[in-house]
Order: C-alpha cells, then structure tokens, then sequence
C-alpha cells in the first residue's frame, strides 16, 4: 500500500515485499499439467526400462567394482548439489519442509562415501580395519531407509507453512546447525556399523548373498517409498512434490530390481538399479536447475521490463512538459514584454499614457489566457479521448493476451480465453481500450503471481447483452479483495501494489466511462476478483458515428 | 543612433505575443510590420530601408530555422533575431551558424530583444551603405569604354605606362589620355584611391 512503499522501513518488512514478489518458487508453484505429463512419461520410460532389464538382471559382471568410484562421485556430485539448492530454497522460503528434505539429500550424500570405502574389495584397497560386508550392508540399508523417512517428514510439513515457522532466526545459523546435526546423524551410524560390525546382525552371509535379514529392508524400504508418494500426492502438489514423488517411484524401481530381480551383487540387475538411484537422484536436481535458471532469466526480464517502463515513463514526461512548456511561455514572453514596452512608454520625456494602457491591457488578457492553458491541461488529462473508430473488443483482447504470453507462461497461468464469435463492433479509441484491457489483464497476473496453493487461472470472456451492450470479463484466480480495498480500489492514488501508483485503474474507469460505458468489479466463485467492462455496441450508420465523436 | 527608417518585421503565430513585441520595438522609435506566417512575411512588399526580422521558430508548416535557410536561398539578405519558446543547443547552434544574429528563448528580457534588434538593424545598415556604394561605382565603371577598361586594369595591376603602352600596343601618350580619362569617370582622386574602388567593384562582381 502506499504507506508501505513510502515508508520504505524495517528488514522485516522489507522481508515481507520480498516474500510478495517472488512467490514463485518450486516449493510453493502448483504443478501445471503439461509437468504432470512429462513426470508421467519419464515413469512410463523407467517402468519400460525395467521390463527390457529383468530378463538379463542376473548375468553377473564380474570385476566390475572398479565402476564404483565413478559411480559414487557421481551419486555424491548430484546430491550434494542438490541439497545446496535447497537449502538455498530454504534461506529464500523460509520453508521447514525444504530444509528436511535438502537434509535427506546430504544424509544419504554422505553415507555413500562410507558405503563406498567398505565395499568389498574397495576396503582391502584403503584397508579400513574391521570393515567387512556386514558395514556395507547395514550402511547401504540406513541410506535406503533413510531417505524415504526425511521424503515422509517433508510432506507431513509441506502445507505447515505459517508466519510463526518463519523464525527471525539468520537463516545461515539455521543452515549450519542443521548440516552440522546431519553430519552427525549420518556419522554415528557408520561408526556403529563399522566398529561393531560383528555385534550387529548378520545382513550378509558371503560377499555376494544376502541374509534372510536382509529381505527385510526392501520391503520396509517399499512401504516408507509409497507411504512418502501417497503423502506427496495428497491434495494440490507443487513442481517439487511432483518430481519428488517421480523420484521416489524411481527409487522403487531401484529396490525391486535390486531386491528381487538381481542375483547378486556386481550383475546386470544390480548396475541397473544403480543406474536408477543416479537417474532418481538427478530428477530433482535437474528440476531445481532449470527453475533457478527460469528465476533468473525472470529477474532480468523484470529488470529490463521496468527500465523500459521507466525510460516511456520520462520520455512522455518530457514530451508533455515541453508542450506545456511551451502553451504557457507563449502568454507569460507576452506579458513580460508588454511589462517591458509599458515602462519604456512611461520613461519617455513625454509619457505615452495610451500606449502604457494598451500594453497593460495586453498584460491582463495574457494572464487570462495562461490561467486558460492550465485549465485546458487538465481537462485533457481528465478525459483524453481523441478519435472514435468502430472495433472489435475480440481482437483487442487477443493482442492484449499475446503480448502477455510470456509473462503467464512464466507465472505459470493458463490463460483461458472465451471470445463471443459474434460480437458486434464497438466505437472507440483503440488505443485507450488496448491500454484499459492491458491494465485490467496485468493486474489480474499480479493478483496470482502473489498466491500459491491454488491453480491460475487468467480467465478473458467476452459477451452480447441482451441490452446490446459489450461485456469484458477478466476474471483471476488471486485471493480477491477485502472489504476495504474493494471500497476504495477506484479511487485515485490508491493501490495495493507496493511499487503501484494507484492510477492504473482510475484511469481504465475514466477512459471506459468516456466511451459511454460503465467497469465494475465482481466477485468470482473461486474466489478471485472479475473486473467487467460494459460499452454499448456500435450500430453501422454515420449518424452515431457522428454522435459519438 | 539613428532610429529614422528602420524597420522590424515580427513573425509569429501568437498575435499577443507579436502585438507586444511591436509595442516594445516601437516605444525605441522603430517601426514595425507584424506578420502572422513567414509565408505572409514572404510575398510581403518590404521597403528598401535598414531592418531586421524578429522570427519565431516554431510554425506550424516549415520551422523558424528552415525559412531562414529558404531566405538565404532566395538571397533575400535580412539579419535574423529568433525568439522561441523551448530552444535547445543544437537549435541555437543551427541557426547561429545560419547567420541569425540572437537566439532568445521566451519569455526573454526586454532588453536582450532591442539589443538585438539594434544590432541587426546597425549590420542591415552597413550592408545597405556597401551595396549602394557598389551600384554607384558599378554605374560609373559602366561608362567606362572598353579601352579604358583595359587600360584600367592594368593600372591597378600597377604596371607603368610605359608597360601598358606596349602591352596594348598603343603609344605612350595614348595611354596617358587613356588613363587620365579612367581617374575622371571613376572619380579616383588619387591612384591607391583607384585601386581601392577597382577592388571593391571586382569583390561584389565576384559576389553575383
């Protein structure tokens, strides 16, 4: 609100208007339909793969272990990247869910370097003591179950998202604290698992065969997989919901096909469900890349977009004070000469009354007519409206909207246009409707941009009444207005944009009212705002074309 | 100075602001002629005395800056005070260069204007006293025959009688009538005095 943006004020609340302007982050962005489309098919394509694996999973391949380093560095590579990004999300969203989820990512990150070194064969190279199958397995298990329980606790938080979790806390203190708590979470275990390795549980009985223990941790490994997808699905799921669940159905593959399909360690089966944890692991990641790339190219976008804004801004500016200029020096060179011509009539040795009356009438008229100037400054901004030409509101609106594409695809809106084929053509300015519609169709973007839970929805109707008006409908889906905004949202100088101006839509309204018609707002089901404009429609005959110029 | 038949010739659009400036030039003792487009100005009959135009440079139609040029074209010589409402640099660069003799913006101290009236018209004057001194020699050298305009010509090229004679061909004594005759009709008091009036009429000639 004005206020706000005048103020100018606290960390807090600047805080605030940071949390209002980028609402768009992964985390919080409904998934669109054609990201649900591509989840869909990757499954389909990793499903398939299966299918093409089982009949080779048990060819063993031996002396393949060698692969391992490169395989790990991989896995390590893409997680710990991974849970940087979020844990950026995380400074940025302020969000619990994310920081859990980014610390999934670094506990098992870290489990693989152990996993690694005390793989058989691996552990005789670097020679940790004690270190035997047994550690390997029981590490190999605490990441496998490890990560669905960190998926599960983001998607109970996911939605808990309130102003008290936003602790005033420095979001790099939390960081740390949570890394340092990973670290050891990841830590201890491993100590366990190595030092007391022949304490433990037999999970292996040779190098390559597992025990009858074993069989356990796939399927509780299973159960967490499809209890943490089942949590994500609930209700409405965001972009990173949606490539978590991906993710989690790849790692299902990974354990059948590592459970029950390969023979062994080190065979086909078993390299492919590694291949699936590296695919699983990346999906995420790959998400969280070309989103940062999005915000970014967003950002100078937005940047751009508000020079050029800034720059049309002072070049009308300049324009309009150069003609203003330029109306009222006219009068005010004409009195300062007269003043001039009238002193020197006066000065001279025999003073010239009739010409001193004359410049000071001179003078006087002047003035009227630079009062008049100002006058007539004002009523052209009060209601420019300018040359009437009959058009149609239809192809108005589709300029209106292509022009706006990018800016709704990358807001992720779909745009849901319902033109009336049969419109009849309306008389007025092209220009100034073009401006109305553009104002009303922008509005309604930013109206969603700050919302998230909830489809956008950029809704353009056009419609005969039975009045033969022309009605335009622009309808979004945004939180709406409350009953104040709602009471003052015309009057001039009154915004809820921090960075508005709040003429946006007293101009739409005088501009429509000038053409004889009337724009309200309305109340849409889902719980946005509708702004309507009625004009009367334009009947074929020269006589109202007249009337109306 | 001298104000008797001068003449100032307003052109602007804004009849206020041409009616004040007429007061002003008048209330000093010039005459003016008030024109509401350089068009009018133009066609206009305009008598043959020193003066100065006082020119708005924003018309709707051809500028201010582009009618100044029209005039030089049309070798029509009147030094140019532009007054305007909104001038930039390059405006006023433009029309300096163009020969104006003052880029006033509005509103303008009244002072500045008659100052630069002043000026235009002192320049139209001395102008107008070249050019007529140009006709009357020109009129006498036109009297001249063609003998004597040979003979002239190399006289001022400073060549002795002796020289001419046979460089013409003609005797000495020839050449002396010949030369006396030139000094009369052009009325040289003196050689350098010839000289100088051969200059002036070869510089102007050059001119046309």
């Amino acid at each position: 609100m004005r206020g706000r943006a005048a103020g100018g004020g606290s960390y807090r609340e600047f805080r605030g208007k940071l949390k209002g302007e980028i609402p768009d982050l992964i985390s919080t962005s409904p998934a669109t339909r054609v990201e649900r489309r591509l989840a869909n098919l990757l499954l389909a394509a990793l499903a398939g793969a299966l299918l093409v694996t089982i009949p080779f999973a048990k060819i063993l391949l031996p002396t393949t272990e060698t692969l391992l380093p490169a395989y790990a560095a991989g896995v390590i590579l893409v997680e710990l990247i991974t849970s940087v990004l979020l844990l950026t999300l995380y400074a940025i969203a302020r969000s619990p869910a994310v920081l859990i989820l980014a610390g999934g990512y670094l506990f098992t990150a870290i489990l693989i370097v152990p996993w690694l070194l005390t793989f058989p064969g691996m552990s005789d190279l670097i020679s940790i003591n004690d270190a035997g199958e047994q550690s390997t397995a029981w590490i190999a298990a605490l990441r496998r179950l490890g990560f669905p329980v960190f998926a599960i606790v983001y998607g109970l938080l996911r939605r808990r998202q309130t102003e008290t979790e936003r602790t005033h806390r420095s979001a790099m203190r939390v960081i740390l604290g949570f890394v340092a708590a990973i670290t050891v979470a990841a830590a201890v275990p491993t100590w366990v698992a190595i030092a007391f390795s022949d304490e433990l549980p037999q999970l292996m009985i040779d190098e390559r065969t597992v025990s009858a223990l074993w069989s356990y941790v796939p399927a509780t490994a299973l159960v967490l997989y499809v209890v943490g997808i089942a949590l994500l699905s609930r209700r409405q799921i965001s972009v990173l919901d949606l490539w978590l669940i991906v993710a989690l159905c790849t790692l299902c593959i990974e354990v059948v096909l590592l459970a029950y399909f390969s023979a062994s360690r080190l065979s086909v089966g078993w390299w492919a469900g590694r291949l699936y944890g590296l695919v699983s692991a990346s999906i995420v990641l790959i998400v969280l890349l070309s989103e940062t790339m999005t915000l970014y190219s967003r950002l100078i976008r937005s940047g751009l977009a508000e020079q050029q804004a800034r720059f049309s801004h002072l070049a009308m500016m300049e324009a309009l004070s150069a003609s203003i200029a330029h109306e009222v020096n006219q009068p005010l060179a004409s009195m300062v000469t007269n003043a001039g011509a009238g002193l020197r009539w006066l000065d001279k040795a025999t003073p010239n009354i009739d010409e001193t009356r004359a410049a000071l009438n001179r003078i006087s008229s002047d003035g009227h007519r630079a009062a008049e100037v100002v006058k007539n400054i004002r009523e052209v901004f009060k209601n420019g409206t300018g040359e009437r030409v009959p058009l149609n509101l239809n192809r108005l609106i589709g300029r209106v909207i292509q022009c706006n594409r990018k800016e709704t695809r990358l807001k992720r809106i779909s745009v849901n246009v319902k033109l009336d084929e049969h419109l009849p053509q309306i008389l007025g300015n092209p220009v100034q409707l073009e401006q109305v519609i553009s104002n009303l169709v922008l509005n309604a973007i930013d109206a969603m941009s700050a919302v998230s839970g909830r489809k956008r929805v950029l809704q353009v109707t056009t419609a005969l009444q039975t009045d033969g008006n022309v009605l335009v409908s622009i309808e979004d889906s945004g939180i709406g207005l409350d009953s104040v905004e709602r009471g003052r949202i015309f009057e001039p100088y009154y915004t809820t944009k921090p960075q508005g101006m709040g003429v946006g839509l007293t101009f739409c309204q005088s501009i429509i009212e000038a053409h004889g018609g009337r724009l309200w707002l309305a109340d849409a089901e889902a719980g946005g705002a509708i702004f309507n404009f009625a004009l009367p429609g334009a009947e074929y005959d020269g006589a109202s074309v007249a009337r109306l110029r | 100075m001298s104000h008797e038949q001068s003449l100032v010739y307003i052109v602007d659009d804004d009849s206020s602001v041409r009616e004040s400036i007429e007061s002003l030039v008048c209330s000093v003792g010039h005459a003016a002629r008030l024109f509401s487009s350089t068009r009018d100005f133009f066609v206009a009959e305009r008598p043959n005395v020193p003066s100065c135009l006082v020119l708005d440079v924003r018309f709707p139609g051809p500028s201010g800056l582009e009618f100044q040029r029209h005039l030089t074209e049309s070798e029509i010589e009147i030094p140019v005070v532009f007054v305007t409402g909104h001038g930039d640099i390059a405006m006023s660069v433009t029309a300096m260069k163009a020969g104006a003799i003052e880029f006033l913006t509005k509103p303008f101290r009244d002072q500045d204007l008659l100052d630069a009236v002043h000026r235009g018209i002192e320049l139209d004057r001395a102008r107008r006293a070249n050019t007529s001194k140009f006709v009357e020699l020109r009129g006498l050298y036109d009297t001249l025959t063609p003998r004597e305009r040979e003979v002239m010509e190399l006289v001022v090229a400073g060549q002795l009688n002796k020289q001419i004679a046979a460089h013409l061909d003609l005797s000495e004594v020839t050449v002396k009538v010949h030369r006396a005759q030139v000094m009369h009709k052009m009325h040289a008091k003196s050689l350098p005095d010839l000289v100088r009036r051969a200059d002036m009429i070869s510089a102007y000639s050059r001119n046309d």
